[in-house]
């Protein structure tokens, strides 16, 4: 049964990368030789980071709250050790990693100024900046263009708030977890969606 | 006596063998179970003790070489995100954007020929740049965080420190012996994992190169913005040497220690395998590689050995994650111990318990035939002395002083052999009295039978004489006593072969009952036969009726016999009495009477017809005088007609001499009412009788018709209603009833006339018997009623007293509900 939901899990992620990236790939397509047209990087983050957001509040209400509910399984750190479901920010990370390495270029991850693990820390002042920015006002994501060596990119934070329970008592309770005063509803962090421009 | 000596030896012998079975069985079963249970038990308790132990150390090693693993990772790492070599590696990258992929094929050819041929340009610009100057400063420890430098172990156990660019080109080194062109390697790609990164942990394999066997970190360096890999770092570790240190240390026992192996069964470090070997048997890996702690027992120890052992196992919890990423299977410490050694004590102990199990079972097997012996000594003195005792041996007193139930079983024995001591005493006068009386018996019983007139003789179950009495020898001519004693009963009798078949089959009869434990006795029925009156007019149906009679012939002597059954003895076969008794002059004298009656019986019955038929006779004979004197034709016809009346009245009383009555009257049945056919026979009574003085009372009950005969009805009631009449005279009363009860019409005529006394009354319904005056009947008025009444399956009872009266009660069932009649021949 858990199996058979993990399955469940991992085809609707699919699904996700897939779609994104084939829309990603569309709405791309024509912009190494001509000017954008129609759609601006702005928007395009605005609509990923909209499917990002649905795709994570369904697998959390859903899937983990509804699983947990009726005692089928929970969601855990190790989910693979023991045999559970991803945390939803597993899940929306391990959904990130699919979408880069399928190569379309978008690219997203989950970041914080509180991170259990360091590798989830801002990697830029940019980053750092976004994240303080939306913490303070959650409505407002940041966004701006930076750099990699010749590389320019088009990146936009937007806030990730506690969406449910398990997110909140996980950062609270964990032991490598530098902030333990979360609560329902507060900005843990931010998404950054990564778009090349070219 | 021998063969009972010998069967008293086996009783000793055996039961003392039983004394010490028992005692051993007692004493061992329970010892070697004990043994079994504690072996099993010992080597189960030992299994899970060193087990666990096994699993916690494995658990514990584990975590100990993965925070050794997982801090190598993140001291690693710091070189990663250096921001010198990103920026340089950025540069790098932006500067292949300009290559088309056919240039840039072309160039690392080139390059790679050149590193190949240690070109001394492309060898310097690789081993000496900037970035290989940090990778020096990461290595020597200066870049590290101050305490944490690299541990000297893992610095000495580097085989390799290196980087690639974005195309797997080597562009920092801190030796020569690598390769230049990466991008093909299952390391580089799964580090790189096109373009999103993810370290990478190589498995063991032996380097050609650097000439051991050695495994690899790989680490993504990712861009400044974290978007996408500009490079891989890679360190190459020599195996043995980066573990040996942590777990060779490790031993306990004479054999045991701890091991790290792949998912694939091959060695990463051991103290006893080489590192890159096998397990020797690949069926235990699935047994040790779960990714979790545990332990098993298995088959084989892994290391060569055949026997089973116990195996601890723990995989890297960190390490296993990142291995499994890489290339599917994680990494596991495995702890073992030789079986010879882990189960050396159980063995010492199940070997030392069975030695003195076995002194326990010797020590039982003395102790219990001390203790038989203490046993069976004094029973069997006990044995000696109730044997001497059975034989009737007087026998001393047996002393036996053992304080237990033995010594209470001797004084039980000798009190016993006082008692039948005095018991025999008494019983031997005793017999002898009883002796004496029934040898009295046996003479005073002969002598009452010699003195018996008639002959008596006993047979045995196979009718063979056993006894014969003087009368019999008398009788039969013998002389000699035993001159037929256990000869066939017909060689005494020597009679023809019916009587000789009816004696047998008699013999078998009262036999029978013998065996039954009646006693029988056969009386003869002559004896019945001879006081009942007998019917003159009875034809023999057979020429059995002398045979039928409980005598028989022997020598022109008539005898009358009678059997008699003999209680036999318990064992023994019955045996059969016989007492004869002459009756040859009785028999002839009987004969001649019976002759003699049925003389007189024909003269009452001529003098009865002669009287019946004379009266219609001289009626015919006066009507015939009338008819000749008379003139008036109407009178001559009624003349005429009472002559044809006294004719057919003459006739009826011949029918029914000759008894052909039933036969013409044979099917003619009709519906018939006894009332009617009473007050028909009671108005033919006053034809024939002056009633008028007689009180004639009836009560009739309605009664169901029947189906018979009414002429023959009609004369059964005609010939009792007469002997009424007869009876009372020229006064009396005479009452007349019917009813029905009980299914049975049932009628009754009562009068008060003289009656009949005792001895007449048996004889009433007998042919021919009459206590009329020669003239008024013939006696035959009750015989021919009773029979028309028996023939419809009716009774009639008379009961009478002499001077008060006579009741006669017929009865007739109404089951048939017609008075057919079974009978054709009522006469």
């Amino acid at each position: 049964m858990k199996a058979f939901e993990n399955g469940r899990v991992w085809t609707a992620m699919l699904s996700l990368c897939l779609i994104m990236a084939g829309w990603a790939t569309i709405a791309f397509s024509g912009s190494k030789n001509e000017p954008p047209q129609g759609i601006s990087p702005e928007k395009v983050a605005d609509y990923v980071h909209s499917i990002i957001e649905a795709d994570r509040t369904v697998y959390t209400k859903h899937v983990v709250n509804r699983m947990k509910e009726k005692g089928i399984v929970s969601a855990a750190e190790h989910w693979e050790q023991k045999n559970a479901l991803p945390l939803p920010a597993q899940f929306l990370q391990r959904a990130g990693r699919l979408v880069a390495e399928r190569g379309s270029g978008i690219r997203y991850r989950l970041i914080s100024l509180w991170p259990i693990y360091r590798r989830n820390a801002p990697a830029t002042e940019f980053e750092r900046e976004g994240l303080k920015a939306v913490t303070a006002n959650p409505d407002m994501p940041h966004k701006g263009i930076v750099r990699s060596g010749k590389k320019q990119y088009y990146q936009a934070i937007y806030p990730d708030r506690a969406v449910a329970k398990a997110c909140v008592k996980c950062h609270n309770t964990h032991p490598l977890s530098p902030k333990r005063d979360f609560a329902l509803n507060n900005v843990m962090g931010g998404i950054v969606i990564t778009i090349p421009l070219e | 006596m021998p063969s009972a000596q010998m069967t008293t030896n086996k009783g000793k012998r055996g039961l003392r063998r039983k004394l010490i079975v028992s005692m051993l069985l007692v004493g061992a079963v329970p010892l070697a179970i004990g043994l079994i249970m504690a072996f099993f038990q010992g080597t189960k308790e030992i299994r899970e003790v060193s087990g666990t132990s096994f699993e916690a150390l494995a658990t514990e090693t584990a975590r100990k070489i993965d925070l050794i693993l997982r801090d190598e990772l993140a001291k690693t790492s710091q070189i990663t995100t250096d921001v010198n070599i990103i920026k340089a590696l950025e540069v790098r990258r932006d500067q292949l954007a300009d290559y088309s992929d056919e240039d840039l094929q072309a160039l690392i050819a080139q390059e790679t020929q050149a590193w190949t041929e240690e070109v001394p340009e492309l060898v310097r610009r690789l081993t000496d740049n900037d970035l290989v100057t940090t990778l020096r400063r990461y290595y020597g420890g200066t870049y590290v965080d101050p305490g944490h430098p690299i541990p000297v172990i893992t610095r000495s156990a580097t085989r390799g420190l290196f980087i690639t660019d974005v195309v797997g080109r080597l562009i920092a080194t801190l030796n020569t012996d690598v390769p230049y062109a990466h991008s093909h390697t299952p390391w580089w790609q799964g580090a790189f994992k096109k373009g999103v990164g993810q370290p990478y942990i190589a498995n063991v394999a032996f380097n050609e190169q650097l000439k051991a066997y050695t495994f690899s970190l790989s680490l993504p360096i990712m861009d400044s913005l974290r978007y996408q890999v500009v490079g891989v770092l890679h360190q190459i570790f020599d195996a043995k040497e980066f573990f040996s240190s942590h777990i060779d240390t490790i031993r306990f026992g004479e054999t045991g220690h701890v091991m790290l192996i792949d998912g694939d069964g091959t060695v990463l470090s051991c103290p006893v395998l080489p590192t890159g070997t096998r397990l020797s048997d690949t069926q235990i890996v699935p047994l040790v590689t779960p990714m979790h702690n545990g332990w098993t027992p298995a088959p084989s120890d892994g290391h060569g050995g055949v026997r089973s052992s116990i195996i601890g196992f723990a995989p890297l919890p960190t390490t296993s994650r990142i291995t499994q990423d890489s290339t599917g299977m994680g990494w596991h410490m495995f702890v073992w111990q030789s079986s010879d050694e882990l189960f050396a004590p159980i063995e010492h102990l199940f070997t030392w318990v069975a030695v003195f199990g076995l002194l326990s079972i010797i020590l039982l097997i003395l102790l219990g035939n001390m203790a038989a012996s203490r046993i069976v000594t004094p029973i069997r003195r006990l044995q000696e002395a109730a044997k001497l005792i059975g034989h009737g041996d007087w026998q001393e007193p047996v002393t036996i002083k053992t304080g237990d139930e033995i010594e209470e079983l001797a004084d039980e024995v000798n009190r016993m052999n006082r008692q039948l001591a005095s018991t025999f005493a008494g019983l031997e006068s005793e017999v002898e009295t009883k002796s004496q009386e029934v040898q009295y018996l046996q003479e005073s019983t002969a002598q009452i039978l010699n003195s018996v007139p008639d002959p008596v003789i006993m047979l045995d179950h196979d009718q063979q004489v056993v006894y014969l009495n003087r009368a019999s020898k008398d009788a039969f001519h013998l002389s000699d006593k035993g001159q037929l004693e256990g000869q066939s009963l017909f060689t005494l009798l020597e009679t023809d072969s019916v009587t000789q078949q009816k004696i047998g089959k008699e013999f078998q009869a009262i036999g029978a009952d013998s065996n039954t434990g009646e006693t029988s006795e056969m009386s003869s029925a002559t004896s019945h036969n001879a006081g009942a009156l007998r019917d003159p007019l009875q034809q023999a149906t057979d020429g059995t009726a002398d045979s039928n009679r409980q005598e028989i012939r022997i020598n022109g002597q008539v005898y009358r016999y009678q059997w008699f059954g003999v209680r036999a003895r318990p064992g023994q076969n019955h045996e059969v009495g016989l007492v004869l008794r002459d009756v040859t002059e009785e028999s002839r004298l009987q004969d001649r009477l019976i002759k003699e009656e049925k003389l007189a019986s024909i003269g009452v019955l001529s003098a009865g017809i002669g009287h019946e038929l004379n009266n219609p006779l001289v009626g015919v004979i006066g009507l015939g005088e009338a008819i000749q004197d008379e003139e008036n034709p109407s009178q001559i016809k009624e003349y005429a007609l009472s002559i044809v009346q006294h004719g057919r009245r003459m006739a009826s009383i011949i029918r029914d001499f000759t008894g052909q009555a039933t036969s013409q009257v044979k099917g003619q049945l009709t519906q018939v009412n006894m009332n009617e056919q009473l007050k028909q026979a009671m108005n033919g009574v006053k034809e024939n009788f002056d009633t008028v003085s007689l009180d004639i009372q009836t009560d009739y009950q309605n009664l169901p018709d029947v189906m018979g005969n009414p002429q023959e009805l009609n004369q059964a009631f005609v010939n009792i209603m007469t002997n009424a009449v007869q009876a009372m005279g020229d006064q009396g009363i005479l009452k007349i009833s019917t009813s029905v009860q009980d299914d049975e019409i049932q009628i009754t005529i009562e009068d008060n006339g003289h009656g009949l006394s005792h001895h007449v009354l048996p004889k009433i319904f007998d042919p021919f018997f009459t206590t009329k005056q020669q003239g008024e009947g013939a006696g035959l008025g009750l015989t021919i009623a009773r029979r028309i009444i028996q023939k419809y399956e009716g009774q009639i009872q008379v009961t009478s007293k002499e001077g008060t009266g006579t009741i006669c009660q017929i009865t007739f069932p109404l089951s048939n509900h017609h008075l057919s009649g079974k009978k054709e021949d009522v006469l």
